[in-house]
């Protein structure tokens, strides 16, 4: 018999989730139906923030209070919650999902993709924007080839502070290299952790953020977003065989 | 917000460098450039810096700071006037300050109305703004230039009573009805927020958003009131939403400029109106009820570094503090900094971090790796769902992924992006039956003969009881037992064990080959081989024969008969860019069977 093949997002985290193995992160799972407080409050989205607008968020009928959950970064806040009951003071963690935004779609955009969320925390001191540099540039290597260089610029994230954004250097195969926006990040905001019972004087650390789909679409040279998730087996036999 | 290179360049003695170099300390200091054209840049201001940057003072500040050249002048620092309220020309009336933290009215008699003198008229052209007359053009370059929003009243078409005019700032009545200048004309309703004539109590403005037709600046216009006032950012936003009427001042007060900044941009409007249209301002009146304050920030040199894992010094802290013209005092190790009232978004001991990161450059912050954790990073339950997955393509399935969205389900969206799927999925069958109705018709295209498709999908679905991860396949596995599910409930399966320690199977995948929009062609074609020959070879020169078209060669059957063997293939056909017709398809069949003819081969 011949054997399957696995979706390629498949194919994606598990190299991702080999890559922070490596560095020390567990994965961690989150609902996708989420409740307002974990996805905004918790992370310092105020209730009058832009973001919270139908225009931007799925509310869902009928259900005050309850959204789909529009990053995974709150997976990242479920997951601090839990250090706080089990007194954990250092974790590291990856949370890849399923996120709902809503917005027109087009070659880039889907009002539904798949994010990578991360964060490490450690006792103050231990974990800085030099170790967030460290870990992205090590991932970026490892994940889209050698030549890979890293580099932030200013941003902004309520939920992290300082915020930047995240360039990786890439070169595709028979292009000229550039440098392309990988993903949102920062060191973690004071609100994150007291918002779940963790002292921010005590423990600190970054996390980020970045779409999965948009990682593939630069690695293989993938056109439009919406092939993705289209249930077309075409797109997944539609790679050339490399060897495993 | 759009900049003028040339605007900016006001502030500064110094030549300012060529456009990239501004462009470069912008994006890698400050905010990212989203167009550049020679003297127009569009900075793209971060929502946290639009309560002072989204204005030519502003970020010219900023780029101050970072080019470390000095201001020539800063309008934010210079002494206010101590107006003359002299008589009372104009009462000024807030009903809720909560939404309107200040408003200051100045009335200004003599103007002369006209077209604005040149330079201003270019200054607003270079950023892509119209000029209208001297009047409007100077309420929209004080904005453009210092962040505060302005507007002018023709104070001749507000009612008089006791030679003062009235100011009102309040709700708007259920049904009341404004029309703007425009000419729109607006239904409202109480959360919308009024600049209305006191005195006959009629609308003349939209607070924060847009002004009336009513009291119009014209040609005719002699006596004018200025606005200069504050409006609360969720209720501007809220109305510039609700009438889908976003204008260049809503925004500017979404992003909570502060109040402050009122008596500022009301001292430049009048100077600027002295210049451009003459007249005599004959009072202004402020109402401010609650003055804004911000808090001095305190942090350590040690907890900067800390944060950013660097290694500055005090000196050069001080130096980002002072080249931000940030009031700093340093104290030991301790550094606190005393915001200037525009720098709404200096609040804890991190921002001031920040400041110094972005400043001094994240290029100087060097990537380190994390130190080794204690114990295995928690990976087993990703791991178990993941082994199910290997087990399914090892028996030939193929994993698809779906949307989350149905047509019905017990969850619906309060706001569905698209109104034939307004609810969650309860179950992935659905997709799952459609992606293999799909697969099927397609097959040829990615299976050799003999091949369907057997599909699965992992995916989360919310019927009524709460949301799961669902396991689905199209078709049972033989060797699993007849009655083995086809179904599986994954939140509830033990997959942590059955997880734990399991390696992984690794794909590498090439790059992505787009497929066809268009139909594909099945043909079949089966021959007796010449001696000497085998299906590889055969195969090649079909593949020759047919060029570019042919997507597909499959061997599907060979046998052999009095000493001859015979193959068949599977030939499938598709184009990039058309249907194919069936005389060209059938063309290129006939070119294959010929060249094999001369090669010694029969067809069948």
């Amino acid at each position: 018999m011949n054997p399957g093949r696995p979706h390629p997002l498949t194919v994606a985290i598990r190299e991702i989730a080999d890559i922070f193995g490596r560095m020390g992160f567990g994965i961690a799972y989150g609902p996708e139906l989420e409740d307002e407080f974990h996805n905004f409050d918790a992370l310092n989205v105020p209730p009058d923030h832009p973001a919270r607008d139908m225009q931007d968020t799925f509310w869902i009928k009928d259900q005050p209070g309850k959204v789909l959950r529009t990053h995974t970064t709150v997976v990242t806040s479920r997951e601090l919650e839990r250090m706080a009951k089990e007194g954990r003071t250092e974790a590291r963690v990856i949370a890849p999902g399923k996120v709902f935004r809503n917005e027109a779609t087009d070659t880039t955009h889907e009002a539904q993709f798949y994010q990578l969320d991360g964060f490490a925390v450690g006792p103050v001191g231990t974990v800085t924007l030099a170790h967030l540099k460290g870990t992205l540039e090590c991932f970026y290597r490892e994940y889209l080839g050698e030549g890979v260089k890293v580099r932030f610029r200013p941003s902004f994230f309520g939920f992290t502070e300082p915020s930047v954004e995240v360039d990786a250097w890439f070169t595709a195969p028979g292009k000229e290299g550039k440098w392309l926006e990988m993903c949102g990040a920062g060191m973690l905001h004071p609100h994150d952790f007291s918002s779940v019972g963790l002292d921010p004087k005590k423990v600190a650390g970054f996390a980020f953020g970045g779409g999965i789909e948009r990682m593939l679409m630069v690695k293989y040279g993938i056109p439009d977003t919406r092939l993705i998730h289209a249930g077309d087996i075409r797109f997944v036999y539609g790679f050339e065989k490399k060897t495993a | 917000m759009k900049v003028s290179l040339k605007w900016l360049q006001k502030y500064f003695d110094e030549p300012l460098p060529n456009a990239q170099e501004v462009a470069d300390a912008y994006t890698f200091h400050a905010f990212e450039i989203e167009e550049a054209e020679g003297d127009l840049m569009d900075v793209k201001v971060l929502p946290n810096r639009a309560a002072d940057c989204l204005c030519h003072r502003g970020l010219a500040k900023e780029l101050a700071a970072i080019l470390n050249i000095p201001l020539t002048r800063d309008p934010l620092r210079e002494p206010l006037h101590m107006w003359d309220v002299g008589r009372p020309t104009l009462r000024i009336e807030i009903e809720d300050p909560k939404k309107c933290l200040r408003y200051m009215g100045a009335v200004v008699k003599g103007v002369q109305v006209g077209p604005s003198p040149a330079w201003l008229k270019e200054a607003l052209e270079r950023v892509g703004q119209r000029s209208i007359n001297n009047l409007v053009d100077a309420t929209n370059y004080v904005m453009l230039d210092l962040g505060q929003p302005l507007h002018a009243f023709d104070a001749h078409r507000l009612v008089e009573r006791g030679g003062a005019c009235s100011i009102v700032v309040r709700d708007a009545k259920d049904g009341e009805r404004i029309t703007i200048l425009t000419g729109d004309e607006y239904g409202l309703t109480p959360e919308r927020l009024l600049i209305v004539d006191g005195n006959a109590d009629t609308p003349i403005g939209i607070a924060g958003v847009k002004g009336g037709s009513v009291a119009e600046i014209t040609n005719a216009t002699t006596d004018i009131i200025i606005e200069s006032a504050n409006f609360d950012g969720t209720s501007v936003r809220r109305t510039a939403q609700a009438l889908k009427l976003v204008t260049d001042a809503s925004l500017r007060f979404q992003n909570r400029p502060s109040p402050e900044l009122c008596a500022y941009g009301m001292q430049a409007m009048l100077e600027l109106i002295q210049k451009v249209a003459g007249g005599d301002a004959v009072g202004v009146v402020d109402a401010y009820p609650n003055p804004a304050t911000l808090s001095p920030v305190s942090t350590t040199l040690s907890r900067i570094n800390g944060l950013l894992g660097s290694e500055f010094t005090t000196q050069e802290m001080q130096d980002v503090f002072l080249r931000l013209d940030l009031p700093c005092k340093v104290d030991g190790e301790t550094l606190t900094v005393t915001p200037p009232f525009e720098r709404t978004d200096l609040l804890i001991p991190e921002d001031l971090a920040e400041e110094v990161g972005r400043i001094l450059g994240y290029d100087r912050i060097a990537p380190t790796e994390l130190p080794p954790i204690a114990g295995t990073p928690d990976q087993a339950r990703y791991r178990g769902i993941e082994r199910m997955k290997d087990q399914l393509v090892e028996q030939g399935f193929t994993e698809v992924s779906t949307q989350s969205f149905a047509k019905s389900g017990d969850v619906y969206l309060a706001n569905p992006l698209d109104a034939t799927k307004p609810a969650l999925r309860t179950s992935l069958d659905e997709n799952l039956a459609d992606a293999l109705e799909r697969a099927c018709r397609i097959a040829p295209l990615v299976f050799p003969p003999g091949q369907t498709p057997k599909l699965f999908e992992v995916g989360t679905v919310f019927p009524t009881a709460g949301e799961y991860l669902e396991l689905r396949m199209t078709e049972g596995v033989p060797a699993w037992g007849k009655d083995a599910p086809t179904v599986d409930n994954l939140s509830i399966a033990k997959l942590e064990e059955y997880g734990k320690g399991y390696e992984l199977k690794r794909y590498t995948l090439g790059t992505y080959q787009p497929f066809s929009a268009y139909p594909f062609a099945l043909r079949d074609i089966a021959v007796w081989a010449p001696a000497g020959s085998d299906d590889g070879c055969t195969k090649s020169l079909i593949e020759q024969e047919a060029g570019t078209l042919l997507v597909r060669c499959d061997l599907f059957d060979t046998f052999e008969k009095g000493g001859r063997v015979s193959y068949a293939f599977r030939l499938v056909f598709n184009s990039s860019d058309r249907t194919l017709t069936d005389e060209e398809v059938n063309g290129i069949m006939a070119k294959i069977s010929a060249t094999l003819t001369k090669k010694g081969y029969e067809i069948r």
